[in-house]
């Protein structure tokens, strides 16, 4: 049976690492898992450490063990991450897990992330095109398209996944990625998938919130909106814009912003305005 | 006397029960409680399904709508709350009871809530418009309950003032009329229409006053079909009283209560009246004889009160430490099955019978009134076919049975003439002529011939409760651990099962097994005794049947499920009430329901029959079921392949992985090839083409490989398959796609030497090239490579040359077919499936049940072929044969390496900027750059730095940052203002502040600066108004002519505030000027009267010119201050300053002139420049800034406007667009 099915053992991680539940997928009791899945199982929850930053710790975790490509492929994106400013050695180490194990799936989506964190997109996409039907890979697919602004591929992968992966939770939140893109009827129906989720205490978290309020502002509810993500800031004990530059030296949002304003500058140059006669 | 028992469904425990009410249909119970809470039972499951807290002090009350999903509470906090059951919330509360509330119900069919209280009153109240609509008062004393009648117009009351009272409401009801055919809002109005005279008592009239208790009545129920009424008091008595039109009487008093009767009520459906105490009894007592008729006790708890089913024969009770929830009577109807008949025992202790074959049921054929206690049903029902006579037994006085011969025809419930009758507990016929009738008290079974004599008596194993049939001379002894197979003729046990708590035994139709039921446990034994079988059940197991097939339907509560002999089962259908499976025929299963009615079910037997079939191999039952049925479902898929029939499964998977794997396994590649299109993933290819190896596909081979663009491998299989035009295409691939190794190899695999000559030419190896060349022969070739490298052929030292290699030329063009090796679909049953079966019908299906008929074959012959035989030659192998186009695509693919369909796209926000000719539009998709283009366009702006916030405020309203996978940035989304757009060329951005928020936020904070003289604050909150519209956006051209004017007021306000703040910094805010130089007294006088000539709002005006009239009039400029109080006498807007104008007025008219000759014409019309403060008459020349409109004085021309801060004074512009 597959185990990510509806009935398999790691469906329930898994959807609570695609809802950002990352501490419920690290306390998640797997000791009863089968053996087959207990390493699938100790992945995501390495994963999950990575997104919320307990970069050292899986570091040390995956330290010595060069040679199994799931763990190297890990440290690779931990390491990444902890310091993208020197990031020459994780990205080729990560081209280098890429050749040679391309059709590890851990490989595929960490040494993906690297990549196209890297810019590398194209190499991403043709990494991570060698997937053997994990959401895991067409969720960060269909990211990179988003990002790379090709809707139209992005809602075409959305779409072939539906086509086998039916209803799944993946399934669901990639449609809404794109749907946030596309406006008109699918903000509505993004917003659905993400209320679904924000709204029911077991799958709530700080990311479906934010998803929801990030709908509702498409949607012109700001009202509603500033509700959900005040429910999240209370869920996570206060995320100020403030505290964002701390943990988020690179937000793309905080570079942008310092982007724009070199570019007003720049602009503004180009004109010679008087103030006296 | 009493064996009337109770039957306990189900006992809570909790603090002091005071109300208790069944939901109409669902399993559910009410209990309100003396600690305050209401709890929510479901009592079939025994969990408590909520708990409603809202009351505060005990609740004593509680019901059910009996429609709507509503309830009602009642209690000591005088409120009465109406709550809905959906959203199990308190919907309202009613307010007005002065004291406890003690009882509430709903109106049957009207929007009525019933209420009576301590404070003497009994209420009506609409719960649709929350309204009292009715008031009884009349009793003297606490009133404990009030109950409407269950059909007319009817109140009965019982109170502590010793009275029960009965009310006319038919005058509310004519007030009120037909419910239905109102809509609610009429139901409104009316209601609100009446309310004035509603509160009188005449809608309620006291109709009879029943006297008779001589303590208080606690509590009063009505007949549901009779005129009757039953009352239960602290005088321990309970009353019965009958009424007419004209009067009402008490009828007689039940006693035996020895404490206070806190309630009463009738039976439904049997002549009993239940009561119950705080003696800690309830007590049962007949409608008839007003005698007691049961009574049970609890240990320590008092009972408070007890309610009964709306529908169902169940009761509760609540006393001191919870609730009871229970039964009187078995429901369970005596019966049995004999072949197509079944015999039962109705409600009314007739016997009926009923004909499965003709589904006819017939009239009473006896009447068993006359057995046992009235009020007790018989049990058991045992059926003689060869004597046509019925044992009957019951478990009133201790047990007893009586033998009745039936009638030969059924004409009516007649009284059996000859019966005879005994003591037992269990009588089960045994032999044609034979009954075994078992004591329980004495452990004896009799053997009884016809004529009720004993023949025999068998001793059972201790402990012995009950006994069945046992297969021919044998009887199934039930103890609680173990069932024993006895033999009378022998006198011995043949068998022994350790089975707990056996209740029902069920024999299937052909006598060879029997389903054993306990309370939660189904076994399966054969006759003799062996377990085939056993399942557990959390839901109580209730009744089974056996199908013809030997498949066991039971039901449970809530489910009639099925059990295959090898412990398979499954639900077949879900059950709203309880039913007593007696037959299963075809789609029809035949049950007694709790009135011992036969009830005809609809099932669908498809899963079990399939699964029947699946383990009896009865492949033409499968292949009927699928082509017919509508089988699916994860379970039955799962099923199938977990017993080792991937093919069988196949058919109904749909998840396109799994097809493919099942494909895979059962070898069916049209499958696998249409899956793996479907899903299109390179591994799923590899895996394809080496199974399609394996069979000696060689077409689905080379699909699987130009897929994976395995090129060698590709060529290799066409040389393999002697496919000459192919392998030279691959050449040709191989030479655009700039391989050399591939394309020697083709070279190669075609024998084309001069291809090989030219590559090894092409990469400067001539010495490979020329030996080629020499090899085959060309020595042309060889001249040219010689030329080509400067050398002759002297300098070369040849070496031994053998022989040249070609390939071996193909004979038979086997590209053309396919070459299978493995037989495909082995299985028997995909044969059966394809129609190819015949042949092999006598030897492989034997084992199944029936053979196959040859008539279901013919027709579906091979529509879907595997890869066997030759039909699919020509067709289908014209169908794979895609090599053309795919190599097409490689080829394009390999020419153009790099044109794939990937890279970036353009961003929303760039669509936004190409969408739109705003500005704001462009700074929003951050094109900071034409933004201000369009800006200097429109509105000559030259000075950005006070834009900059505003910029950066749209530029980051109009983004979303989405977290989407964890280690990326987040996704960036643009908000829209087209929200219902999807067409990339009309999306805009959304632009914050809108005019609207301008206006009532900015707008509003600057005039009231202005009123309240805060002016240095009033400049900045004008100004950024301008900065606010000056990059915006707008819904209509209305309202860009709306903003144009708020621009236009907003400068006038910029400019006005401006002169009157240079005129306080120039005087250091001093109103007296006497010790200024003349100059400065000059130009502080001219700046106080141009303070008045900015286009402000009217009321704003008024202040300049008071200010400048006082001003001037302070400094001794009579005329000018004439001609502010003058203009404030005509334009003022302030009553108080008109007053002080007209007294300015009078005093300057005695001396018009000024002190100082000062700078302004009070009759002339002039703009104030914005730069210099200084008058600019009409027609004289001046420059104005394109956005503000402030006109300055023409030397200030080129510079940054002083008001707006960002546009050049008098330069060119187009005009300020807003709306698109």
């Amino acid at each position: 049976m597959d185990p990510y099915s509806a009935e398999g053992e790691l469906v329930n991680i898994h959807n609570a690492y695609h809802q950002g539940q990352y501490q419920k997928v690290i306390d998640f009791d797997t000791s009863s898992f089968s053996s087959s899945n207990a390493f699938p199982a100790r992945i995501l929850k390495l994963r999950a450490k990575i997104a919320l930053g307990q970069y050292s710790q899986v570091l040390a975790e995956t330290k010595s063990q060069p040679n199994n490509p799931d763990l190297a492929a890990l440290h690779c994106l931990a390491s990444y991450l902890q310091n993208s400013s020197n990031s020459d050695a994780p990205v080729s180490s990560a081209r280098n897990l890429a050749e040679k194990h391309g059709d590890n799936l851990t490989v595929q989506l960490c040494c993906g992330t690297v990549l196209a964190n890297a810019g590398a997109n194209e190499e991403a996409l043709a990494l991570l095109a060698k997937h053997q039907g994990s959401l895991d890979a067409v969720a960060l697919i269909v990211q990179i398209h988003l990002q790379q602004n090709r809707v139209d591929l992005a809602a075409k992968e959305a779409k072939n996944a539906r086509g086998w992966a039916q209803d799944a939770l993946v399934v669901n939140l990639v449609e809404s990625w794109v749907g946030l893109r596309e406006g008109g009827e699918k903000y509505q129906q993004a917003y659905y998938v993400f209320e679904e989720l924000a709204q029911a205490s077991a799958t709530q978290s700080v990311q479906s919130l934010v998803g929801q309020a990030v709908s509702e502002i498409h949607l012109g509810r700001l009202a509603e909106a500033e509700a959900a993500l005040q429910q999240a800031r209370d869920l996570d004990g206060g995320m100020l814009m403030s505290q964002l530059e701390s943990v988020a030296l690179k937000h793309q949002m905080l570079e942008d912003i310092a982007a724009k304003k070199q570019a007003f500058d720049a602009a503004c140059a180009k004109y010679n305005p008087k103030f006296e006669p | 006397m009493s064996s009337l028992t109770m039957l306990t469904k189900f006992e809570s425990k909790s603090s002091r029960a005071k109300g208790i009410a069944f939901h109409p249909r669902r399993p559910h119970v009410l209990v309100s409680l003396h600690s305050s809470t209401i709890q929510l039972w479901d009592y079939r499951m025994g969990t408590l399904l909520d708990r409603f807290e809202e009351h505060d002090g005990p609740v004593r009350a509680v019901d059910f709508h009996p429609s709507q999903p509503l309830f009602v509470s009642g209690g000591d906090d005088y409120k009465i709350k109406v709550w809905s059951l959906q959203t199990r919330r308190c919907l309202y509360t009613l307010n007005g009871h002065l004291d406890y509330v003690r009882s509430v119900s709903f109106h049957s069919q009207m929007p009525w809530v019933l209420s009576c209280s301590d404070d003497q009153t009994i209420r009506i109240w609409n719960w649709q418009n929350r309204s009292l609509i009715c008031t009884m008062t009349g009793h003297t004393h606490y009133v404990m309950a009030a109950k409407f009648h269950p059909t007319e117009d009817l109140i009965a009351s019982a109170s502590l003032d010793q009275s029960v009272r009965v009310w006319d409401i038919s005058g509310l009801r004519k007030k009120h009329s037909a419910p239905t055919s109102m809509t609610f809002e009429d139901q409104m109005a009316r209601a609100n229409a009446n309310q004035a005279d509603m509160f009188g008592n005449t809608d309620a009239i006291v109709k009879f006053v029943l006297e008779g208790h001589d303590r208080g009545v606690n509590d009063i129920s009505w007949h549901k079909t009779l005129p009757l009424l039953v009352s239960a008091g602290d005088d321990r008595l309970v009353k019965l009283w009958r009424m007419s039109e004209t009067k009402a009487w008490e009828v007689d008093t039940c006693r035996g209560h020895f404490q206070n009767v806190s309630q009463c009520c009738f039976h439904p459906s049997q002549d009993l009246i239940l009561s119950v105490g705080e003696d800690k009894t309830l007590r049962v007592w007949d409608l008839n004889k007003r005698t007691s008729v049961a009574s049970f006790k609890r240990e320590n708890d008092r009972f408070w009160v007890i309610a009964s089913h709306p529908n169902l024969n169940l009761f509760a009770a609540g006393h001191d430490s919870g609730v009871m929830v229970f039964k009187l009577e078995r429901e369970r109807p005596a019966s049995t099955t004999y072949q197509n008949q079944l015999f039962y025992v109705t409600r009314d202790k007739h016997v009926r019978s009923y004909d499965f074959s003709k589904n006819v049921e017939s009239p009473p054929m006896l009447s068993l009134k006359k057995l046992g206690s009235p009020w007790i049903p018989p049990r058991t029902l045992s059926y003689n076919p060869a004597e046509r006579a019925i044992l009957v037994t019951s478990p009133a006085d201790g047990g007893s049975y009586e033998l009745i011969s039936l009638p030969r025809d059924a004409s009516g419930a007649v009284e059996p003439t000859d019966t005879k009758r005994g003591f037992g507990n269990s009588a089960v016929f045994v032999a044609r002529n034979r009954f075994a009738v078992f004591q329980q008290a004495t452990q004896q079974i009799d053997i009884k011939d016809l004529s009720n004599s004993t023949t025999k008596t068998v001793k059972p194993p201790h402990g012995t409760t009950d006994i069945y049939w046992g297969g021919p001379g044998c009887l199934l002894l039930i103890t609680p651990t173990a069932v024993v197979l006895y033999d009378i003729q022998q006198k011995k046990q043949l068998a022994e099962l350790a089975v707990n708590a056996v209740k029902y035994v069920v024999w299937s139709n052909d006598s060879q097994y029997a389903a054993l039921l306990s309370k939660h446990n189904v076994t399966i034994v054969t006759k003799n005794l062996a377990q085939v079988s056993t399942l557990h059940e959390t839901i109580r197991i209730k009744s089974a049947t056996w199908d013809d097939t030997g498949v066991l339907l039971y039901s449970t509560l809530n489910h009639v499920k099925y059990s295959l002999m090898n412990g398979d089962n499954g639900i077949v259908m879900t059950l709203d009430n309880v039913a007593y499976l007696q037959h299963v025929k075809g789609r029809t299963l035949y049950c007694l329901d709790r009135a011992a009615k036969p009830k005809l079910l609809t099932i669908d037997p498809t899963e079990y029959r399939f699964k029947l079939a699946l383990v009896k191999r009865n492949y033409d039952e499968m292949l009927n079921i699928i082509q017919n049925g509508s089988l699916v479902g994860q379970s039955i898929i799962g099923y199938v392949q977990k017993k080792g029939y991937p093919e069988i499964a196949l058919q109904f998977v749909q998840d396109p992985q799994t097809r493919f794997e099942l494909a895979i396994e059962c070898g069916n590649l049209d499958v696998a090839v249409e899956m793996a299109k479907q899903l299109d993933r390179p591994k799923l290819w590899q895996r394809l083409s080496t199974e399609a190896l394996a069979h000696g596909n060689h077409q689905i081979v080379e699909m699987a490989y130009q897929k994976l663009r395995s090129f060698d491998k590709l060529s290799f299989l066409y040389l393999a398959t002697g496919d000459q035009e192919k392998l030279t295409r691959m050449a040709k691939i191989a030479e655009h796609r700039g391989d050399m190794t591939s394309r020697f190899q083709n070279a190669l695999y075609l024998g084309d030497a001069e291809n090989r000559i030219e590559m090894f030419k092409e990469i400067d190896m001539y010495p490979l090239a020329y030996m080629a060349a020499k090899a085959h022969g060309l020595e042309e070739q060889c001249q040219t490579i010689l030329e080509a490298s400067g050398l002759s052929e002297d300098q070369i030292v040849p070496a031994t040359l053998g022989e040249a290699l070609s390939p071996p030329k193909p004979v038979v063009p086997t590209y053309k077919a396919n070459w299978p090796t493995k037989g495909t679909s082995a299985s028997i049953f995909e044969k059966a499936l394809l129609g190819q079966t015949e042949g092999l019908e006598d030897d492989l299906l034997a084992p199944a049940a029936n053979g196959y008929a040859a008539d279901n074959q013919p027709e579906s012959s091979a529509p879907h072929d595997g890869a066997l035989g030759d039909a699919e030659d020509d067709e289908d192998a014209a169908g794979w044969d895609m090599g053309d186009d795919a190599d097409v695509e490689a080829e394009s693919d390999f020419v153009n390496v790099e044109s794939a369909d990937t890279g970036a796209g353009s961003s929303e926000a760039d669509m936004w900027a190409r969408n739109s000719p705003i500005a704001a539009d462009h700074v929003a998709a951050g094109s900071f750059e034409t933004a201000m283009q369009l800006l200097n366009r429109q509105i000559g702006a030259v000075n950005f730095k006070p834009l900059e916030s505003r910029f950066e405020e749209i530029y980051q309203s109009t983004r979303t940052y989405l977290p989407a996978n964890a280690g990326m940035p987040p996704l960036v989304n643009y908000v829209r203002r087209t929200l219902d757009e999807t067409d990339s060329r009309r999306i805009l951005p959304l632009i914050p502040r809108d005019l609207e928020s301008i206006v009532t936020v900015e707008m509003a904070a600057g005039k009231s600066a202005m009123q309240k003289n805060k002016l240095e604050e009033g400049v900045q909150t004008f100004k950024k108004v301008l900065h606010l519209l000056m990059v915006n956006t707008v819904a209509s051209p209305q309202q860009q002519q709306e903003a144009k004017a708020i621009i236009h007021t907003a400068a006038q306000y910029v400019l006005a505030m401006s002169i009157e703040l240079e005129r306080r910094k120039l005087t250091s805010n001093s109103t007296d000027l006497s010790s200024f130089p003349d100059d400065v007294k000059k130009r502080s006088l001219e700046l106080s009267a141009y303070f008045t000539v900015p286009d402000i709002d009217p009321a704003h005006k008024t202040l300049a010119l008071f200010a400048a009239m006082n001003f001037a009039n302070k400094n001794k400029q009579y005329s000018t201050a004439l001609s502010f109080a003058n203009a404030l006498i005509n334009r003022g807007t302030s009553a108080k300053f008109k007053e002080s104008a007209r007294k300015i007025k009078a005093l300057c008219e005695r001396n018009p002139s000024d002190a100082i000759d000062i700078d302004f014409d009070q009759f002339a019309d002039f703009d104030v420049c914005g730069a210099s403060y200084t008058p600019i008459y009409d027609g004289s020349p001046s420059a104005s800034s394109p956005f503000s409109g402030v006109r300055y004085h023409t030397k200030f021309k080129g510079t940054v406007c002083r008001v707006d801060e960002v546009c050049q004074i008098g330069a060119p512009a187009s005009g300020l667009r807003l709306f698109a």
